[in-house]
């Protein structure tokens, strides 16, 4: 899951300042599961800005408010073409990606973000989130009894652990477990210690270098070759 | 007629079950309904919806024998909530009040009705409330049948069945008492168009053993009918009750009042196999009554004034017809004990006269169509004990208002109408982790007098609860199938939220991955509406549905037309002492303007409502919930982990977090009273505080 | 043939004594300077630090400079905190163009314990990749798998913790170490020379000189406050009330006492090859302390 927690009211406040009329758009996936956009967010929010309004604010706003079932397929956005025409924004309650689609699919409006994106994560229990991928590209969790060093360690090392962990506990938060002491904990149960031992070198950080892209359609060709597929 | 929604509610779709209570009653009453409304305290419109489906529900509060309570699944957890009770306290509090003592008459058929017990007295009342010109004939010189012969006054008090027949003489019953019917052809000759009877079944069986002639015994009907009809027949010191239903304990308490030193029921099942009413076998043999089972008598002489009973002990073999064991006599087991007086109470039968003409089937009872309730002879209609064989009052009303819309159709030439419920019926258990997790309440009962006060007379042995026992007795009641479901599936994200909050644990993810909320299982704490972040979970009953937004912007709009002091809006919990009534005189409290918002349990109060309050204007908003002793589990938690929410967003807006608050409250009005003038009095003063700020600056 | 002079000395069987000395926070070196005259004769090697504690400092690279200007044998402690692989192999040719010939190779601390918590950690290699990195490059490629114009030759250690309180993970990284190639070992602080003991039960079957880690403590307070914020000190806490008995004003000789009597306790024992001092600000004092090791 995509895990995002809505900006600071102030922050979301100053950005409307120039604009009269604003849709605030929610997304009824990612952020809907991890409370920070869904249909209750929408509402609590444009309640929260006018009454941000009412107290004397400097700026006066009309708002809008919809909520589309995902923001990163533009399909979903052609359910409230019309209402885009009445407003002189959109403040996105989306995740970054939902901000960038909302905002290539109508570039005469400007698209300001509600929330900050994160992290990819899991729910360990109702209303905590961690942090579990990183989208390294090059997925190594067979070696670590499925902890990955990257998001749970905060060196990201791979010839793990350092000598900073105390009580188990990581330097740098005291209450994250040092994930390194967990591979190990886990390695030792499933008698796979020999993984912790290896020489892992260093990192591939470019596997799809920035600004990344995958292709997953195949290729075919048309014509010629009497009708061979090349792939 | 009765399966509409009563008034006050709309007609905007309903997805509740019907639940097991109502669907057990033979009058189909709308039982959830009525006891959610006595646990707000809102006892008014708790009798409404009484009144609705039951003509005459102070005889139900006294003498029904509770099919409800038996389908009640609150017995899963512990016992049943006291719902006839319950009625009776609704009833006892309404009085005399909003009874509708008016009936024109709109159509020119009359309508006889031979009988008055029950089934008599409720298709009369339907009848005349028809517009039908409607006259019952009975043969004793009182009207009620068996509510007046048969069961005894310390059930059902006279006054209580008398202020009923008064009721149904004031709105226009024409009353032939002391009018035996000998032929019903003479009723149409007289002008009627139909005829309901509803003779009851008032002939007692006979034991068909020796000596059953003698003097000094008696059937139970007659020895009843005796003492109700004021005669106080001599009974001896030592008296033989033989039978095992009601007509058999009520004889047996009857005859203790009457003097008896020492009562035996003789019974020949066992105590599992005995059809009387469990509390009123209890009440006995707290009275003294000795219960001896497996026990019948086979032969009586009377010598000397004295009965010789002899006694054949018997055990229980194969089932028979009705389902019970059969008892088998022991041989050589006689033994003989003396009495009295001997009460015969193993059954009654109909006795319909031959003149009549109408056919006749198994156990001397009337045979009808199902469905239309006609007799073999056109426009005669039957119903009650007449047709069913002894049976419940309660059946016996039932019968009687479907009698009154049957004979309707029939002299409107209408197609007989099937009654369509639209709603499905509930009629799984509880689960065990559902049980598990209920908090056990113990049921209160009403106070009873204590046993040696009991057999000095006839006066009531049940006494009434008194307010505030009567709501947190309703308030066990775990509203079956009212709860919440995932109305719109297309909105929901699966984030798992309602299944990780609720109490009950009982939102549940099918084999596809779609999460469900099983309406037989949700009790309808409200947590998993206002937690779910794309709003798609919906309580099932439009009321519920509507209640909180719109109760809060009706408060917010009457407080914005009146008065000039600060605005403070309270979300009180309207289960418990927070009735309409308790807290209505903070209203008048001098420092702020207090306006509730009354809800069906704080879980309900969603971040935007306690938002919304403060952007209509509100100065402080509080919430005050039942505490510890709320019904839903957990709610406490919720309530806070909202208000932190929305005082965080408020901080942002310049509102100091103290003009929110839940109060701590342990359902003590006194205490809550106190806890809401403290918060008025610190609005107040933050109020002042930032009015000279203003002052200042300017 | 020894790579540098502290090479050689490792490879004799005396008892090594190294000491570090901190880079100023800015340009002004004169105390730095100070501690080097100070202690470039009275011990093996002087370590210089890199952002100790993620603290920006001056470069650890230019401190070793120094040292060896002023005719001292440096260690360069490398972090891998702030540099990619680029920068970490030119820094290694630099170090080693200028001769530089001896390095600790580090992981480093995490950047939220320092002063500069917004910064991006790098942390491209780590330490073990890091001591692989110098065999690949002392064979005259580099990382990239080019060919390298002249090779560089250096001395590399790591460090360990043998007081760790989960000990196997730590041991596992040791063993790569050693099979990474380092060289030595300096561990991080010891109080409890038990601790010691028993790992060098352990670290003994490898040929790699371990020196023992000694930092001087001022005072209990000091203690508790490294105990929470400072990566890889573990202070028992019967050193912290041994340092609470002292007089008021007397912590810090209370802790010179201390770091004394381990490290004549180690070296009595024999336990392992040399002790590290760390003096954390009072590098003035390890000329004393090591009077009263009988170091001198």
């Amino acid at each position: 899951m995509i895990v995002a927690e809505t900006k600071p009211l102030d922050e979301i406040w100053r950005s409307i300042a120039p604009y009269s009329r604003v849709l605030i758009l929610g997304c009824g996936t990612c952020m809907t599961v991890c409370g920070a956009g869904g249909e209750r967010e929408v509402s609590f929010l444009a309640d929260a800005l006018r009454m941000s309004q009412a107290r004397g604010g400097e700026h006066d706003h009309s708002l809008l408010e919809y909520t589309v079932k995902r923001q990163c397929d533009a399909e979903f956005l052609e359910t409230f073409v019309d209402r885009s025409r009445e407003v002189d924004a959109i403040l996105s309650l989306g995740c970054g990606v939902g901000v960038q689609v909302v905002a290539d699919r109508f570039p005469d409006l400007p698209v300001l973000p509600g929330n900050n994106t994160y992290f990819m994560g899991a729910s360990s229990e109702w209303g905590v989130w961690d942090e579990r991928c990183a989208a390294c590209g090059d997925c190594r969790l067979a070696d670590t009894a499925g902890v990955c060093p990257i998001t749970r360690c905060t060196k990201g090392i791979l010839n793990g652990p350092c000598a900073g962990a105390k009580n188990g506990k990581c330097e740098a938060n005291k209450e994250a477990d040092c994930a390194w002491i967990l591979i190990y904990q886990r390695l030792e149960r499933l008698g796979q210690l020999d993984k912790m031992r290896r020489y892992y070198p260093p990192r591939n950080f470019r596997v799809i270098p920035r600004p990344r892209r995958i292709v997953n359609k195949t290729q075919v060709s048309t014509g010629g070759n009497d009708g061979q597929v090349s792939v | 007629m009765q399966a509409e929604a009563p008034v006050g509610r709309s007609s905007s779709y309903d997805h509740s079950l019907v639940p097991p209570c109502q669907s057990a009653c033979p009058l189909h009453m709308e039982i959830r309904e009525y006891i959610d409304l006595i646990s707000q305290g809102r006892i008014m419109e708790a009798l409404h919806v009484i009144r609705d489906g039951n003509p005459f529900p102070s005889i139900c509060a006294h003498v029904c024998t509770h099919p409800c309570e038996d389908a009640c699944r609150r017995s899963q957890v512990d016992k049943p909530v006291a719902i006839r009770a319950l009625k009776r306290f609704a009833v006892e509090f309404g009085g005399d009040r909003m009874i509708e003592l008016e009936a024109n008459t709109t159509h020119a058929e009359r309508v006889a009705i031979v009988g008055s017990g029950p089934a008599g007295l409720a298709a009369a009342y339907y009848l005349r409330k028809l517009g039908y010109p409607t006259t019952i004939f009975e043969a004793n010189p009182e009207l009620g049948g068996m509510l007046r012969v048969g069961i005894p006054q310390y059930r059902l008090p006279r006054s209580v069945l008398d202020a009923e027949v008064q009721r149904l003489i004031q709105i226009g019953v024409e009353i032939r008492s002391n009018t035996r019917v000998a032929s019903l052809d003479l009723l149409f000759e007289m002008g009627y168009k139909a005829v309901f009877v509803t003779v009851g079944a008032h002939q007692s069986l006979r034991m068909g053993i020796e000596g059953e002639e003698s003097p000094g015994v008696v059937d139970g009907a007659t020895f009843l009918r005796e003492v109700n009809l004021g005669l106080r027949p001599s009974v001896g010191n030592r008296v033989a009750v033989v039978g095992g239903g009601n007509v058999a304990i009520d004889a047996a308490h009857t005859a203790l009042r009457l003097g008896a030193q020492e009562v035996k029921v003789l019974y020949r099942r066992g105590r599992a196999e005995m059809p009387a009413d469990g509390s009123e076998i209890e009440q006995a043999l707290e009275e003294g009554v000795e219960i001896l089972f497996l026990v019948a008598p086979s032969r009586i002489k009377r010598v000397d004034g004295c009965l010789q009973v002899i006694c054949t002990r018997f055990e229980l073999g194969e089932a028979d017809g009705s389902g019970r064991r059969r008892p088998v006599p022991i041989e050589n087991s006689d033994f003989e004990l003396d009495f009295d007086t001997l009460v015969s109470a193993i059954g009654q039968a109909p006795q319909i006269p031959q003149d009549f003409r109408l056919r006749i089937g198994k156990g001397s009872t009337i045979q009808i169509d199902p469905v239309t309730l006609l007799t073999d002879r056109p426009g005669v209609f039957a119903g009650g004990d007449a047709v069913t064989g002894p049976a419940t009052v309660t059946q016996a009303l039932a019968a009687g208002r479907q009698a009154a819309v049957r004979i309707d159709e029939y002299l409107q030439h209408r197609y007989p109408a099937l009654p369509k419920e639209t709603r499905a019926a509930l009629t799984t258990p509880l689960l065990p982790r559902t049980i598990e997790l209920v908090r056990r309440v113990n049921r209160l009962d009403p106070p009873v007098l204590p046993a040696q006060d009991r057999t000095g007379g006839f006066a009531p042995v049940e006494l009434i609860y008194d307010w505030k026992t009567a709501i947190d007795e309703a308030r066990r009641c775990l509203r079956c199938g009212a709860g919440a479901e995932i109305l719109f599936q297309d909105k929901c994200a699966t984030c798992l939220n309602c299944l990780r909050v609720c109490p009950y644990e009982v939102p549940q993810l099918d084999a596809s991955g779609t999460l469900q909320i099983p309406a037989d299982q949700c009790l309808a704490c409200g947590v998993c509406v206002a937690e779910c972040p794309a709003k798609a979970i919906m309580l099932r009953k439009p009321y519920d549905r509507r209640q909180v937004t719109e109760e809060l912007e009706h408060a917010l709009r009457s407080a914005l037309q009146t008065s000039s002091k600060p605005l403070l809006v309270g979300f009180c919990c309207q289960y418990g002492l927070f009735g309409t009534g308790s807290l209505a005189g903070l209203w008048k409290a001098a420092s702020a303007s207090i306006w509730i918002v009354p809800v069906l349990c704080v879980a309900k109060v969603e971040e935007e409502h306690l938002l919304r309050a403060f952007e209509m204007g509100a100065e402080g908003v509080f919430i005050a919930g039942c505490g510890a002793q709320c019904a839903r589990e957990n709610t406490g938690q919720w309530v806070a982990r909202r208000i932190e929410k929305v005082r965080r967003a408020l901080a942002t807006l310049g509102i100091e977090s103290e003009r929110l608050q839940a109060l701590p409250t342990d359902g003590e009005e006194a205490s809550t009273v106190q806890a809401v003038q403290e918060f008025a009095d610190r609005v107040g003063r933050l109020c002042l505080t930032a009015a000279l700020k203003r002052e200042v600056r300017k | 043939m020894a790579k540098s002079l502290f090479d050689e000395k490792l490879a004799d069987a005396k008892f090594l004594v190294t000491t570090e000395v901190g880079p100023p926070k800015g340009t002004d070196i004169s105390e730095m300077l100070h501690n080097i005259d100070l202690l470039k004769d009275k011990v093996d090697a002087i370590n210089v630090t890199d952002g100790q504690s993620s603290v920006m400092r001056l470069a650890s690279l230019a401190g070793c400079l120094i040292v060896k200007e002023r005719g001292g044998e440096p260690i360069l402690q490398v972090t891998c905190r702030d540099r990619n692989r680029l920068a970490l192999q030119a820094d290694l040719l630099f170090a080693s163009v200028r001769g530089i010939a001896n390095v600790l190779c580090l992981t480093g601390d995490s950047v939220d314990v320092g002063d500069h918590k917004e910064a991006k950690p790098v942390f491209d290699l780590d330490s073990v990749q890091l001591l692989k990195a110098i065999r690949i490059m002392e064979g005259g490629k580099d990382l990239g798998g080019n060919d390298l114009k002249g090779a560089v030759q250096f001395c590399a250690g790591a460090s360990v913790h043998p007081a760790a309180d989960f000990i196997e993970p730590q041991l596992i990284k040791f063993e790569k170490k050693v099979a990474a190639g380092a060289q030595f070992f300096q561990t991080q602080g010891i109080y409890d020379v038990g601790s010691l003991r028993r790992f060098m039960q352990y670290a003994s079957q490898f040929p790699v000189k371990i020196l023992a880690g000694i930092i001087v403590l001022a005072s209990a307070r000091m203690a508790r406050y490294m105990n929470e914020n400072v990566p890889g000190v573990i202070v028992p806490q019967a050193t912290i009330d041994e340092l609470a008995t002292a007089e008021k004003g007397k912590g810090l000789q209370k802790g010179m006492e201390i770091a004394a009597r381990a490290i004549r306790s180690i070296k009595a024992g024999g336990l392992c090859h040399g002790v590290h001092i760390m003096a954390v600000g009072n590098e003035r004092l390890v000329p004393e302390i090591l009077e009263a090791a009988g170091l001198t």
